[in-house]
């Protein structure tokens, strides 16, 4: 038995090793998709896949009442409990940790062994659901996601991201323990079979008025799974090397002081001309002490072009308690949701 | 200390005021758009021509759709004569009205800010959106004030994904797989917009 633990840590110590050496060479290119070929193939199968079986299986999900099927879908999530507590410790990250072991004691109690997902109701403070996974981890310890890869199924991942789902899929401390108990394949599936679902049946309206709307849907997904992965594990949106040439410079430290009377809050439907560049409006609420609010005002600002701030971009420093890190499963979240009728969303 | 203190906080009430005004008009600014939206583009009683017309006017006058254009395009922005940018910014235009316009019919909620950060030059507003029939979602709009201290919205982010980035993804990705680069670009977003 050691043998095989100690074994097993050689193997996997060394895979890191030599995960961690190919990605590091990727990290500076934003796109990053050395095999976009073998992806787009991929992606092609994934979505014939997915038009013949499991978009009709989730359609059919969704006519089922909500009990059973919200109760089935409860308990394959608490079932995820032991894999997120293990990578939620691995990371150190006492506020997952936290909040996991908080969710799962009152579900199981309260919820009736997880059936419901009570705690999410006003009433226990709308606890969100955290789900850590391995990928999350490794990049906690500081291992760059790498190339972009389009796994059959699974669909969107990185190189990093599909090592965290095989090392979660081969240590779950569920799988030791439905081997330990000789339970079947069957069985060890349904957890995964009924988030699956579960999780294309949220996102069912949603995904085909993408498809539909879509110039590169290859190139929507990528981007997508980008930068919510970028924002699940650091809690940072996407910013300063994206977001180039604002309207206004950071770096100007332009303070002027603006009667906000002036300001109007309507919403003109007459636009202005749209083919001109605006011209800004350089507004320092400065947090910097002005010595004089005249000699502040007296102060113009300068209309051109200039770099993204470096920092500025919302959200950046303050996601906590607005999205909570949370990973919805294999679909990235997405750009244009909200104004459907749909019942899919992309919060949980 | 405790001098030093009182003319600090002196000094700064000023500067204070002025933010907390300022904040308060963007989110005022975003509610206000949210409920024309409601009231212009959502109604099921008019005609998609006219939800598309009201859209385009919307987002014409509270969208930096110049701003947009260009970052979308990227680093191929400077290598196309004037004449394409415009021609690509109208492209634009009306592929984001005919992308866009439909997603609004029928829809019922409520537009709610709940914060508003100012943060080098520009207001990050937070915004839950409350559909009728479903959960809330969570958004971030980036805006500034332009030079006839209007609001303009530069970017709209939903749970961590901003919309301009990820339209800049895309038209680069079709960019680099057509032959004719922005130029087939364009032609793509018409033939979407005209298939819509």
């Amino acid at each position: 038995m050691f043998h095989f633990f100690k074994n097993i840590q050689t193997k996997f110590f060394v895979f890191l090793l030599v995960l961690v050496i190919p990605l590091s060479g990727y990290s500076a290119d934003s796109e990053n998709d050395p095999f976009e070929s073998t992806n787009r193939n991929i992606f092609k199968f994934n979505n014939v896949l997915d038009d013949n079986f499991f978009k009709p299986v989730a359609k059919g999900w969704r006519k089922i009442p909500d009990i059973p099927r919200k109760p089935l879908s409860n308990l394959a999530s608490t079932a995820q409990t032991p894999i997120s507590l293990a990578n939620a410790i691995l990371q150190l990250n006492r506020e997952s940790i936290g909040n996991i072991l908080a969710k799962f004691l009152i579900n199981m109690t309260f919820g009736l062994g997880g059936m419901f997902d009570v705690a999410s109701k006003q009433e226990f403070g709308s606890m969100p659901t955290v789900v850590e996974d391995f990928g999350q981890t490794l990049a906690t310890w500081g291992v760059p996601d790498g190339p972009y890869v389009m796994l059959p199924i699974f669909g969107p991942s990185s190189v990093r991201d599909s090592f965290g789902l095989g090392v979660d899929t081969v240590f779950n401390p569920l799988s030791f323990a439905y081997r330990m108990n000789n339970i079947g394949l069957e069985a060890r599936l349904s957890g995964p079979t009924v988030r699956g679902v579960t999780t294309r049946e949220k996102y069912l309206d949603y995904v085909d008025e993408m498809k539909a709307s879509s110039l590169d849907f290859y190139a929507t997904m990528r981007s997508l799974y980008r930068q919510k992965r970028k924002k699940d594990i650091s809690g940072e949106l996407e910013e300063s090397s994206s977001l180039l040439g604002l309207p206004i410079k950071s770096t100007e430290n332009v303070e002027q002081s603006i009667d906000d009377s002036e300001v109007s809050t309507e919403v003109s439907i007459e636009p202005s001309e749209i083919i001109e560049e605006d011209k800004p409006q350089k507004v320092a609420e400065t947090k910097t002490p002005s010595s004089s609010l005249e000699d502040t005002a007296k102060t113009v600002a300068k209309n051109d072009i200039g770099l993204m701030p470096s920092s500025s971009y919302p959200g950046a420093r303050d996601t906590a308690g607005y999205a909570p890190r949370i990973y919805n499963g294999l679909m990235p979240s997405s750009t244009y949701p909200g104004f459907s009728g749909s019942r899919v969303n992309l919060i949980e | 200390m405790l001098k030093r203190f009182v003319l600090t906080f002196l000094l700064l009430t000023p500067t204070i005021t002025i933010s907390g005004g300022l904040t308060d008009k963007s989110k005022s600014f975003v509610e206000n758009l949210g409920k024309e939206v409601v009231e212009k583009v959502s109604d099921v009683n008019i005609s998609d021509n006219q939800r598309q017309q009201n859209f385009e006017k919307l987002y014409l006058s509270t969208f930096d759709n110049y701003y947009i254009s260009r970052f979308v395009l990227g680093r191929y922005w400077r290598t196309i004569d004037k004449s394409i940018q415009k021609q690509f910014v109208k492209s634009f235009n009306k592929y984001i009205v005919a992308t866009y316009a439909p997603k609004f019919k029928g829809w019922e909620g409520t537009f709610k800010a709940t914060d508003s950060l100012f943060e080098n030059n520009y207001y990050n507003v937070k915004m839950d959106i409350e559909n009728k029939d479903g959960p809330t979602l969570k958004m971030m709009w980036k805006m500034y004030l332009n030079k006839n201290k209007e609001f303009k919205v530069l970017d709209v982010n939903i749970d961590g994904v901003s919309m301009l980035v990820t339209q800049r993804a895309e038209f680069l990705s079709v960019i680099k797989n057509n032959p004719n680069g922005v130029k087939g670009l364009i032609a793509e977003m018409e033939k979407k917009s005209a298939g819509s």
